[in-house]
């Protein structure tokens, strides 16, 4: 199973900071996290697409493309709009 | 005139004395004001024979154009002179409330030359400029002094150095406000050296603007833009810039005991999701800031502003420490006694490597939050340890026969962002024209969080594009003097419509990126006036030598060497980094060669 690991203030929509999922590719993780938590589809998807400045990574290497593919022991890390310096 | 004031307030501590004279326009049109000022004062003003800490440096404060107009932010003011802990040109800039009321005392800029023979602190209220003596402040802290003379934020405010300024630590800070800070290259240890320990502003003269209709319409309209952005709306107000923490830990770019590695363990223990559930008490803002990122935090101990992500980054991963309410206490520390956080934590991590090593007769060592308050304390001081520290990294470094474990470029230490992990941001410390510094330029939004497009973080061919406008765009906000953050939600080229409807000069488009280029440009010439050459614009043995052996940036060094060489022919340089001629005459700098 894959790890998601939620950051900034989808840990508090969400209720978690982390869930495991079995899907194989970044959009479907992104179905499965928004089925189990509602309250945060809507900071992150705009109908099926990444709203923007939604940084998604996979083992630490950004993916914006939704097709990329997820595997077993991946860690998906997605941060909401977030900046700083 | 509208916009600028018009007068240069010059104040020579030597003799008490002080004149005043117009400021030059076509000067202030080719440079607007804050850094871009400053750096054009300077040029005149100090030459390469000058040592930083002599009566002949200067100390130049601008404010710009904008600022006090109630423009979004136009709160900042910008502090210029040779850097004591490089070298190099330096300015420093800083929010708060300072910089509104120093331009309500009717000047551009303030120039401080000489030096008193007794401690010093200079009143300008209403027209008046009054010298006091300040032999009782002498000694005091940074929060001690700022209330003595009567901080009061939309009337009277206090700009100050705290002991580390008073014992010319090169890493000391100015603080304006009570905890806002100019810190950066060690301005304050400049101000200690002239005896001078405060400035107070206290005025009433109201910018003026050119068109009235016009600047309420994009006043207006950048609330709107500010509101609809969710990262000024919502991502700096919530978190602040400590949520930061966590993602540059993610993707194995967070700088970590020294820059030994990539990743903390401890980064969750002190991100900003940490900092907000646990210590965070309320918002803050500068004057006329609508996005509110500062953090009033508190533990047993202390409650003040911050920790900003990059001091909590150098009193934690840096050092190794996972202790957040130390985090915090040592930040407020570093701002009572008028320190650099990011320079005092990253030489408290160079000196844990040199103990641990034994290169360096200390008990040191990574990971002891006990540790800090006391080695900074002793910093400021210049009291056992201490003394061998305050000088910042580079210099405790070589004493030591072990330069190359400074983690500093051009002497200046350093931000979090590791570069072996994020190839652009390394191009941008070696050739930023201060220092180590992720404030002339930062390539966080394009490698990381896709501001305004993701650019990938390893790509080395091309990136030098992308670090140049940075730079240029960063140096024209310097010079307007706007927060950077309004940039998130603001276009560049939009702040050119507020500046014409200000000043009545309109800056075509492109114009002022252009700008900033010729600030940029006219800051390497100082810089090359002053003996920095190419082989300045470096990186440590370590960031280019050592790559990291797990995480996401597994097996990385920075590739500088082709990138620099791209920078040159792309801003236009001789394969010395020397600004060509027919690049000084299209930024209309042809006559300073």
């Amino acid at each position: 199973m894959a790890l998601i690991k939620l950051f900034a203030n989808l840990r508090k929509l969400a209720g978690t900071k982390e869930l495991s999922v079995t899907e194989e590719t970044v959009g479907a993780t992104l179905s499965a996290l928004v089925e189990q938590y509602p309250s945060i589809k809507d900071v992150i998807l705009d109908g099926s697409e990444l709203r923007p400045h939604i940084v998604i990574t996979v083992n630490g290497h950004n993916v914006t493309d939704l097709n990329a593919s997820v595997n077993e022991q991946d860690v998906v890390a997605i941060f909401p709009p977030i900046a700083g310096g | 005139m509208n916009g600028w004031s018009g007068k240069i307030l010059d104040i020579d501590l030597s003799t008490k004395t002080y004149k005043t004279y117009p400021l030059d326009m076509e000067m202030a049109r080719m440079f607007i004001g804050g850094r871009g000022l400053g750096a054009r004062l300077l040029w005149d003003l100090v030459g390469p024979e000058v040592d930083p800490l002599s009566p002949e440096n200067v100390l130049i404060f601008t404010n710009g154009p904008l600022t006090g107009t109630g423009y979004q932010t136009s709160n900042r003011f910008s502090v210029t002179t040779k850097s004591p802990l490089t070298g190099t040109v330096l300015d420093a800039n800083s929010g708060g409330f300072w910089g509104m009321q120093f331009k309500k005392t009717g000047y551009d800029a303030l120039i401080v030359r000489g030096k008193s023979e007794q401690p010093v602190w200079i009143e300008i209220k209403n027209g008046e400029i009054t010298f006091h003596d300040a032999s009782d402040l002498w000694g005091m802290r940074v929060f001690a002094v700022t209330e003595k003379l009567g901080q009061n934020n939309n009337k009277r405010n206090v700009l100050c150095i705290g002991p580390a300024g008073e014992n010319l630590s090169r890493i000391a800070a100015i603080m304006n406000d009570r905890e806002r800070a100019a810190a950066r290259g060690g301005p304050g240890a400049v101000m200690g050296s002239k005896n001078l320990k405060a400035i107070v502003v206290e005025g009433k003269e109201r910018a003026t603007i050119n068109d009235p209709e016009k600047f309420k319409f994009l006043l207006y309209e950048t609330k709107k833009l500010l509101a609809a952005s969710p990262l000024t709306s919502q991502a700096l107000p919530e978190f602040g810039t400590v949520v930061l923490m966590n993602i540059m830990n993610n993707i194995g770019a967070l700088a970590t005991r020294n820059h030994q590695q990539t990743q903390f363990e401890g980064a969750e223990a002190i991100s900003g999701e940490e900092l907000t559930e646990k210590y965070l008490v309320k918002n803050a803002s500068c004057w006329a800031c609508p996005i509110g990122c500062t953090r009033i935090s508190k533990t047993e101990k202390v409650e003040g502003e911050g920790p900003e992500f990059e001091s909590t980054w150098a009193f934690g991963a840096q050092c190794g420490i996972d202790d957040l309410p130390a985090i915090i206490e040592v930040n407020a520390l570093c701002n009572d006694l008028g320190l650099d956080t990011i320079s005092a934590g990253s030489t408290i991590a160079c000196a844990m490597e040199l103990s641990e090593k034994g290169y360096l007769d200390s008990d040191l060592r990574f990971g002891r939050a006990d540790q800090l308050a006391p080695t900074v304390e002793a910093m400021a001081y210049r009291k056992d340890i201490g003394a061998e520290l305050a000088d910042g990294s580079l210099r405790l470094a070589t004493k030591y026969g072990h330069a190359e474990l400074s983690m500093s470029a051009k002497g200046m230490e350093m931000p979090a962002y590791d570069p072996r992990g994020l190839q652009g941001q390394g191009l941008l410390y070696a050739t930023s024209n201060r220092g180590g510094c992720h404030m002339r330029g930062n390539m966080i939004g394009l490698e990381v969080l896709g501001l305004p497009k993701l650019v990938d973080r390893f790509q080395v061919q091309g990136k030098s594009a992308f670090v140049i406008l940075n730079q240029n765009s960063n140096a024209a906000i310097d010079s307007l003097v706007i927060c950077k953050f309004t940039n998130m939600g603001v276009a560049d080229e939009y702040f050119a419509r507020v500046l014409g409807a200000v000043t009545g000069v309109q800056y075509a488009t492109g114009e002022l990126i252009k700008t900033g280029e010729r600030v940029w440009n006219l800051e390497r010439l100082y810089n090359n006036r002053e003996g920095f050459t190419t082989e300045h614009d470096t990186l440590p043995p370590r960031l280019l030598n050592e790559a990291p052996t797990d995480g996401p940036s597994k097996g990385w060094v920075s590739q500088l060497e082709p990138m620099l060489k791209e920078y040159y022919r792309t801003r236009g340089w001789d394969q010395n980094g020397v600004p060509t001629p027919k690049k000084l005459a299209d930024l209309g700098l042809a006559n300073l060669m």
